[in-house]
């Protein structure tokens, strides 16, 4: 699994898909904290955080959409599946590079935070529970659209169908409003991603939401080694 | 080398099937294969060759049968079973962002090479392969010839037993095809391989033995060691072909077929008898004077005569219908 994730992250800089990923994460980013923070002189890192976890719906399929699309387009997966590698190891070392990536421009938005402390007051407890919550959310994209670059051939369509798959999870929120029946209603607010992450954002730290975003997770990595392997016994 | 034993075939396939959905890619094949051999898997497009080697290194399993490597089930312990067999599928699976030595090390870590011994082992394999000159460079920018030696370099990570090549000289140039060959015949020296091919030629020159498939089925099963010809034939001239001339020389022991090829006009016909084996030729020719003199059937003309690897691989893969 270990060398699998060296390799994954490796890739990410030896080619432009880190840059690319990082540096437009950044740049939408900073007009958000221009808009959200700056220009109105406000230190609402809560709302700036809420603003920026809709970014990992666009971003996410450009982090996740070659790391199975792409080998079995170039057919390197006759490497990893002749290897002596399990299939869990190769999904995991794969799904850990991504979140590393993840992670690290993650952590690049704490020169915002450093920005806001130094003109404005922040409230660590609220902000690691921000963070937390931004974080996960992002997993669970990475997780999906990771299962959705397995379904794909080439990595343009995992992209394709990680896009629509994330806007159809943002959908739900509108579908909730929209629907007439109250349990469907409720079905609809349990599975949404981004109203679990509305509990973080107010600074709570919710083990339900936490159980739930761990568990999207963990459901599409299953499916993911699962969709491997049967697709080798087919 | 890890120590293989030396009663246990390298690799075996035991009545395997293969079914893609309602298509059957290969048919109740079974054959083993005795450490150290170099084989050849012959057959046409389609046969099932490809398949056969996907199979045989465990990158997709059987629908029914077992595949063996080294007595061990490949279903039941994968890891054991890889670690004993590099890999060139038809394709070399290059990633291109990376520089030679750098995929070769990544390769030596999925191949579970001890970290200490890493390095000296890829430097062995850059120099065996000719990738020295190259190493620093990028897989994506490296010629054919060049990528086809880094996938060779990278089945040779974790010095696996069993080499298995899927058409290791197709696109290459003259040279590099020679060069290849060469590589191929090295590495045959310590290890066993097996490599699919459409040149008879190829084949001819570096393997032992042949398995030719046809339309998912072991069609032939040749060895070319004895001065690497196909079969052995002895081609008759005799003043009688009947049945009974034919039943008693089909009674020789050696012949395993015989059969009237044509009559001639004097009344004279000609036969071919196919000699089974590894029996002495001479034995066989003494054997069939015998019986001829015994029913009183002169013999005009008795010449032995060579089936070709060509010949063997038209016959075994002529269709069926036709």
């Amino acid at each position: 699994m270990k060398t699998i994730w060296r390799r994954e992250w490796r890739a990410y800089f030896l080619t432009p898909v880190g840059y690319v990923f990082i540096g437009v994460f950044l740049a939408v980013s900073s007009v958000l904290f221009f808009l959200e923070i700056l220009a109105p002189r406000s230190g609402d890192l809560p709302t700036f955080y809420g603003s920026m976890s809709y970014l990992w719906m666009l971003l996410s399929p450009i982090l996740t959409m070659r790391l199975l699309a792409e080998e079995r387009q170039k057919r390197t997966d006759q490497l990893l599946l002749t290897s002596p590698v399990s299939l869990p190891a190769i999904v995991l070392g794969k799904y850990l590079a991504a979140v590393s990536v993840l992670l690290l421009t993650a952590s690049l938005t704490l020169v915002y935070v450093l920005v806001v402390a130094m003109y404005g007051t922040v409230y660590p407890a609220e902000l690691a529970v921000n963070l937390l919550g931004f974080v996960l959310q992002g997993c669970a994209f990475a997780a999906m659209d990771l299962f959705l670059s397995g379904c794909a051939s080439t990595p343009v369509i995992a992209a394709v169908l990680s896009f629509g798959a994330n806007f159809l999870l943002w959908m739900l929120d509108l579908l909730e409003n929209a629907v007439g029946a109250e349990w469907v209603a409720r079905i609809l607010r349990f599975l949404s991603l981004y109203r679990r992450n509305e509990t973080f954002l107010m600074g709570q730290l919710s083990f339900a939401g936490i159980l739930y975003e761990v568990s999207f997770a963990g459901c599409f990595l299953a499916l993911t080694i699962y969709l491997l392997h049967r697709r080798r016994i087919a | 080398m890890s120590g293989m034993k030396d009663t246990q075939p390298a690799l075996a396939l035991e009545r395997v099937t293969k079914r893609y959905g309602a298509v059957t890619a290969l048919r109740e094949v079974s054959f083993s294969i005795p450490a150290g051999q170099t084989v050849g898997l012959l057959g046409r497009n389609g046969a099932g060759k490809t398949t056969a080697l996907n199979l045989m290194t465990g990158y997709f399993p059987p629908t029914e049968g077992v595949v063996r490597v080294a007595g061990q089930d490949l279903a039941e312990e994968p890891r054991a079973c890889k670690r004993r067999i590099g890999f060139l599928p038809d394709r070399p699976p290059l990633y291109d962002e990376m520089t030679v030595a750098e995929y070769l090390r990544f390769v030596c870590d999925l191949r579970e090479v001890a970290p200490r011994a890493r390095a000296a082992h890829v430097e062995e394999i850059l120099e065996k392969c000719g990738l020295t000159e190259v190493r620093e460079r990028l897989l994506g920018q490296l010629s054919r010839g060049y990528r086809q030696r880094a996938g060779i370099a990278q089945a040779l990570c974790g010095s696996p037993d069993i080499l298995m090549l899927d058409e290791p000289t197709v696109g290459l140039d003259p040279r590099q095809t020679v060069e290849m060959r060469t590589l191929i015949r090295q590495l045959g020296r310590e290890r066993t391989v097996i490599f699919s091919s459409h040149l008879l030629s190829e084949v001819q020159e570096l393997c032992a033995r042949v398995l030719i498939l046809q339309e998912g089925r072991l069609a032939g099963d040749v060895s070319l060691e004895a001065g690497g010809e196909a079969g052995r034939r002895l081609r008759l001239t005799v003043a009688e072909g009947s049945p009974r001339v034919l039943s008693a020389l089909r009674q020789v022991p050696g012949v395993a077929r015989a059969e009237r090829q044509r009559g001639t006009e004097t009344g004279e016909a000609e036969l071919l008898l196919e000699i089974a084996g590894d029996r002495a030729d001479r034995e066989i020719r003494d054997q069939v004077f015998r019986t001829l003199a015994a029913l009183d059937v002169p013999i005009r003309a008795m010449g032995e005569e060579r089936e070709g690897l060509e010949a063997l691989f038209l016959r075994l893969t002529a269709d069926e219908e036709g």
